[in-house]
């Protein structure tokens, strides 16, 4: 862990046109909440300004000596539009969020969609934290800016547009004194944008290299608390965290920059707006109160203008986060391919050969055929390709060269979520997922009733301890749950492949978590799961290779010996040597 | 020992916040001087901001009404100064809020996940997804407090300020904007709590389904391994939905509280209008008066929206303090006290007459330097065992000792110099081969070579041209089952404690390189103590004593080929 190997390869960031075309693939099917949404933003901006062409009706009122049914009828006409402002306010936050809310459920569902199709590879060599990253951090951002920022930017832009009209609508020369603020405000924002966006790139890695130490650091605990390691952990988070910490701070330090230069824009524009205003109310081609209007116009922009340039953060902060989850979005998906019969269900593998990196083959051209129902043992030390085998035989993982077909079907090609209609693969991996035993057990079926499921418990010899858990079937168990042991955990597993019925099972050690006292209830609850199936069994309990059909031996990359238990035994090779040290209990 | 284990009490966790209010009063209290600093310095801008209206009023009155082009140049003068106080207010201000909200919440996350990694452990339930938003979302969350503190106290000063000026200048207009502006924030508060319910409802949902997205991810394997990916999405489908249904709602009420916000000022700034224009009509105020006054009370929407606002923001943030407070006073997993072992030799391991279901008034007595097996008919036996032996678990009778102190009354740094307990499943960390087996880094090569053979990781480590430095990703992701417990043994090895407890630690392993494991670890162990928790032959072989554990009893012991002649102990070892 004082080592770090970051070279991950993170998944696709998408580019600034592929985002838009995405964002703008999700609000088209809400069109109508969407055009309602803008006109009610549009709204709020025209009866924003209304008050104050009133308060400038009511100065002239004044210095003009008028009466005083004119203000009150200025009155009227500020205090509906007042009411006029609150009501389309609601209305456009309302209408916004039923808007982008569903669309950004639709994009968070769409990246859990293309992440869970990923090859298994894929996702290591991307770093769960990255991976994890994108689901929560990305999505929490979009969510916080779907609340504050992007109403804000909307409702800035429209009560901009609105005001700016509002100046010109008094004297063409007091709209232009406002506007000479114009090219200050770009000018501030040029300077500003090039320099935050690297920072702001630099903050979001930060926080990834923070989530992925806080990550190993949570899972990893009860590890590193039994090798003492757990401060090597923690320096890690705290060193991660104090370099985001520091990042973070910068790139406020260059915001407040940024915020001083837009104040002077406004001390300048209002110097403009009122200079102008005395110079034509002097000339007499503008009235006092068109000049006061004028003031109070660019004063009320103040607000609008600075939360639009502050949410350009926000904005440029969320887009960075909507540019990483297209990214995954846009992934291609796999597409629908009809399932083919699948005729005989005999395997032929055919010079298949791997390797992970290139130079460094871990299996060299191997052949294998399994007939229907018949069960296939792999033995073999580490490193011997086996789980490579079992995984290529899967589907799970492409090989180098090589073909492998199970009846018709040509499982190097075809999508591995097909692959498992006909094959199932239960890897030395156990996981309870977080949930209900029979949330667990519908993941392999999810039409399967009760019946069903105790059926398949029942092959998997589960059937009694499930049966005593406080809810039986509906017990919560994973992370938060009821705790269950390895080898109840793997029983799960087996109960999901009997309930998957697939031809062929590939059991990659799947006893071998267990530990040795639940490793036999397994082992026969891996053989009541794979009667009447092809199965390949690698296996490191020599007991399954016993009850096989026939045994493979695998050495670096080869098989070196291959038939059944009683026939290898007998030929005093190394299967032979392996049996002698297992059966060995004197 | 009270058999009781909740009536351990935990000597740290009287130091923790009891509720989210305290987490956050300490928070303020750790950054009084950078904070009172950074708050009178926006006070400094709010008030800047507040008094613009004003000096638009002085101007037009004094300038533009009639006046000269030298009334002009100090009008304006005056304006220019004011932005001087403005611009700088701001800018230093809130970099020093910013600070401290940035250094607390470095802060809480290192105490979230030094919570998580103290070296007892915490008792906690929470999914690994869940802590990571703890310590991201929630630590960033929760100091925003002083930030919201700060803007409320700028704008309340700008409030008051405006409510003395209007009440100086005229008493209708005063009384409206002093009995006005307080009814509209009273109104707003009271619809406020709407909102922040709300928002723990919506913080709630969207963690959930974060949650479940990372315990999809983390199952990834065996989830491919069935096809199970598209049951899977359509269960995160339904989290997600309700998330978004949540957010709707907030999005509706927090709507609703904005669009009232305004309508409300919009008749506020209508009445005050109506009183300043007749006053000013009949000349009991000035034009510049009447100016300031509705400029005043048009920007006064502005701090007064803030003040609204901060209730629902401090709603969230408490929220975020709460769940950090809760979690933080979960007590520790492992139990300890002040006894220290003065002996620098390997002690005797005890267990006395230990009642913990199943294990019922076991007796089990280690020597040192022996390598004893324990062997049991069923697992949760075993599960006890690592649990006492870890001091995760107090019996509830009987005692665990460690030459005759009890484990749970050692200090932690006591019991772990003498105990090491390698869990069946482990973890394998991003980093090399080296600084997996060796994450302390206390090793050299040499010193690593026996504990490699002895675990029979020196294979793994041959595979590879790197050789020891080989790059291991984070799960051990690019190794098999048999090569990652491998190197968790020679990990658990090259501790070099005087008593190390292994979970079945071959179960991976094959047969004939298990046999070799087991004879080595037996030599490379000489001298101090090693319990191994198996039914394996090549354990049983090597063990100095083998204790058969059936019904939670010690149902025999002895020598492995003495106890073959035991028809039961043959079945239940044999294969």
């Amino acid at each position: 862990m004082s080592v770090d190997v970051a070279t991950h390869q993170v998944l696709p960031v998408a580019d600034a046109r592929a985002t838009t075309g995405l964002a703008w693939r999700l609000v088209r099917p809400r069109w109508l909440g969407a055009g309602l949404t803008v006109l009610s933003f549009l709204a709020a901006g025209l009866t924003g300004i209304v008050p104050v062409l009133m308060i400038g009706r009511i100065v002239d009122v004044v210095t003009d000596g008028g009466a005083s049914t004119d203000v009150t009828r200025a009155v009227v006409v500020a205090l509906a539009a007042g009411l006029g402002t609150g009501l389309f306010t609601a209305a456009s936050a309302v209408g916004l969020a039923r808007v982008v809310a569903p669309a950004l459920a639709e994009l968070r569902e769409e990246v859990l969609d293309r992440v869970l199709h990923l090859e298994g590879e894929r996702v290591e060599a991307a770093g769960t934290g990255d991976v994890l990253g994108r689901v929560s951090d990305d999505v929490r951002r979009l969510t916080e800016a779907l609340d504050e920022a992007i109403p804000l930017l909307l409702w800035s832009l429209s009560a901009i547009v609105f005001t700016v009209g509002g100046l010109f609508s008094l004297d063409w020369r007091l709209g232009l004194a406002g506007l000479t603020t114009a090219p200050f405000y770009a000018w501030a924002l040029r300077w500003y944008l090039p320099k935050s966006a690297p920072y702001y790139r630099a903050e979001r890695r930060a926080e990834g290299e923070r989530a992925d130490a806080l990550v190993t650091g949570v899972r990893g605990a009860s590890t590193l608390r039994a090798v003492g390691a757990e401060h090597v952990a923690l320096q890690r988070i705290e060193q991660r965290s104090s370099a985001a910490v520091d990042i973070t701070v910068g790139v406020f330090r260059l915001f407040t920059r940024f915020g001083s230069r837009m104040n002077w824009t406004e001390c300048l524009g209002l110097v403009m707006v009122l200079g102008t205003g005395f110079v034509l109310v002097r000339t007499g081609s503008a009235s006092v109160g068109e000049a006061t209007a004028a003031a109070l116009f660019f004063h009320r922009l103040f607000n609008p203008v600075g939360a639009l340039l502050f949410v350009f953060d926000s904005v440029q902060a969320s887009g960075a986060a909507l540019a990483r989850l297209a990214g995954v979005a846009l992934m291609p998906a796999e597409v629908p391919v009809p399932l083919q019969g699948l005729g005989t269900a005999s395997l032929h593998v055919r010079g298949v050969r791997h390797s992970y990196e290139s130079g460094r083959e871990v299996l060299a051209p191997v052949d294998l055929d399994v007939a229907p129902g018949e069960r296939v043992a792999i033995v073999g030390a580490t490193g011997a390709g086996k789980t490579t085998l079992g995984a290529i035989v899967a589907g799970a993982v492409t090989p180098t060269a090589g073909s492998v077909r199970l009846g018709n079907l040509d499982v190097v090609s075809t999508p591995p979520r097909l692959v498992r209609r006909h094959v199932a693969l239960v890897s030395q991996e156990v996981h309870v997922f977080a949930g209900t035993v029979r949330d667990n057990l519908l993941l392999a079926r999810p039409d399967a009733d009760d019946d069903d499921l105790w059926s398949a418990l029942d092959a998997a010899m589960a059937t009694a301890w499930v049966r005593a858990l406080p809810d039986g079937l509906g017990t919560q168990v994973g992370d938060l749950g009821h705790p269950l042991t390895a080898a109840q955990s793997q029983q799960l597993a087996l109960a999901r492949v009997d309930l998957l019925d697939p031809r062929l099972v590939v059991l990659d050690e799947a006893t071998a978590e267990a530990g040795s006292a639940g490793a036999r209830g397994l082992e026969v609850a891996a053989d009541r799961v794979t009667r009447g199936r092809s199965a390949i069994v690698i296996a490191h309990r020599l007991t399954q290779a016993r009850a096989a059909d026939r045994v493979l031996v695998m050495e670096a990359g080869v098989v070196v010996e291959e038939g059944t238990h009683a026939e290898l035994v007998s030929a005093g090779g190394r299967y032979a040597r392996l049996w002698a040290a297992w059966s060995d209990t004197a | 020992m009270s058999a009781d284990p909740r009536s351990v009490q935990v000597e740290d966790e009287a130091n923790h916040p009891r509720t989210g209010l305290r987490l956050i009063g300490r928070g303020l209290r750790r950054h009084t001087r950078r904070l009172s600093i950074g708050y009178a310095l926006m006070i400094a801008w709010q008030m800047s901001e507040t008094l613009v209206p004003v000096v638009i009023g002085l101007v037009v009155d004094r300038a533009v009404d009639g006046g000269g082009w030298s009334d002009l140049a100090w009008s304006l003068g005056v304006m220019v100064a004011l932005f001087v106080v403005l611009a700088n207010g701001y800018r230093f201000g809130s970099r020093f809020v910013v600070r401290s909200v940035e250094l607390e919440s470095h802060h809480l996350r290192l105490e979230i996940s030094g919570h998580v990694l103290h070296p007892r452990g915490a008792r906690t339930a929470s999914l690994t997804g869940e802590t990571l938003s703890l310590a991201t979302t929630d630590a960033r969350q929760a100091p925003q407090v002083m930030r919201q503190l700060g803007y409320a106290l700028a704008s309340l000063v700008a409030v008051v300020f405006v409510a003395v000026y209007v009440l100086r200048l005229d008493l209708v207009l005063g009384l409206l904007v002093v009995l006005g502006v307080p009814g509209v924030l009273v109104l707003i508060q009271v619809l406020a709590p709407m909102v922040a319910c709300r928002t723990a409802h919506q913080q709630a949902r969207t963690a959930t389904a974060a949650g479940l997205a990372a315990d999809l991810l983390q199952g990834l394997r065996p989830l491919k391994g069935i096809g199970g990916e598209d049951v899977a999405l359509r269960r995160y489908r339904v989290a997600s939905q309700d998330a978004s249904t949540a957010t709707v709602g907030v999005a509706a009420a927090s709507g609703l509280l904005a669009g009232l916000t305004a309508a409300l000022s919009g008749v506020l700034l209508a009445l005050v209008a109506l009183v300043a224009g007749r006053r000013a009509l009949a000349g009991e105020i000035s034009l510049g008066e009447l100016i300031a006054v509705v400029g005043l009370v048009q920007f006064i929407g502005e701090p007064l929206r803030g003040l609204g606002e901060v209730t629902a923001q401090f709603a969230a943030s408490r929220a975020s303090a709460d769940r950090i407070a809760t979690f933080l006073r979960t007590p520790r997993l492992t139990h300890a006290g002040p006894e220290d072992l003065r002996e620098r030799t390997v002690p005797v391991l005890e267990l006395r007459t230990v009642d913990a279901p199943p294990l019922s008034r076991l007796d089990l007595r280690v020597d040192p330097g022996r390598l004893v097996v324990v062997s049991a008919d069923d697992p949760a036996t075993l599960d006890v065992l690592v649990r006492l032996l870890g001091a995760e678990q107090v019996p509830h009778a009987g005692r665990v000792l460690l030459d005759g102190v009890e484990l749970t009354a050692l200090t932690t740094a006591a019991r772990r110099r003498h105990v090491v307990v390698a869990e069946h499943h482990t973890e394998i960390f991003e980093g090399t081969l080296r600084t997996t087996v060796d994450p302390l880094g206390v090793h050299d090569d040499d010193a690593l070579r026996p504990y490699l053979e002895a675990s029979a990781a020196d294979e793994v480590v041959a595979l590879h041209p790197d050789g020891l430095d080989r790059a291991v990703r984070s799960g051990g992701a690019s190794l098999s089952g048999g090569q990652r417990q491998r190197l968790a043994l020679a990990r658990a090895l090259a501790t070099d404690t005087s008593v190390l407890v292994l979970h079945d630690p071959t179960s991976a392993v094959d047969a004939v390189t298990e046999h070799s494991v087991a004879e080595q670890v037996h030599r490379v162990r000489a001298g101090r103590t090693t319990l191994v928790l198996t039914s394996n032959p090549a354990w049983l072989q090597q063990a100095d004593e083998v204790v058969v554990v059936r019904d939670g009893v010690v149902a025999a012991s002895g020598r492995h080929r003495d106890l073959l002649a035991d028809a039961r102990y043959l079945e239940a070892v044999g294969r």
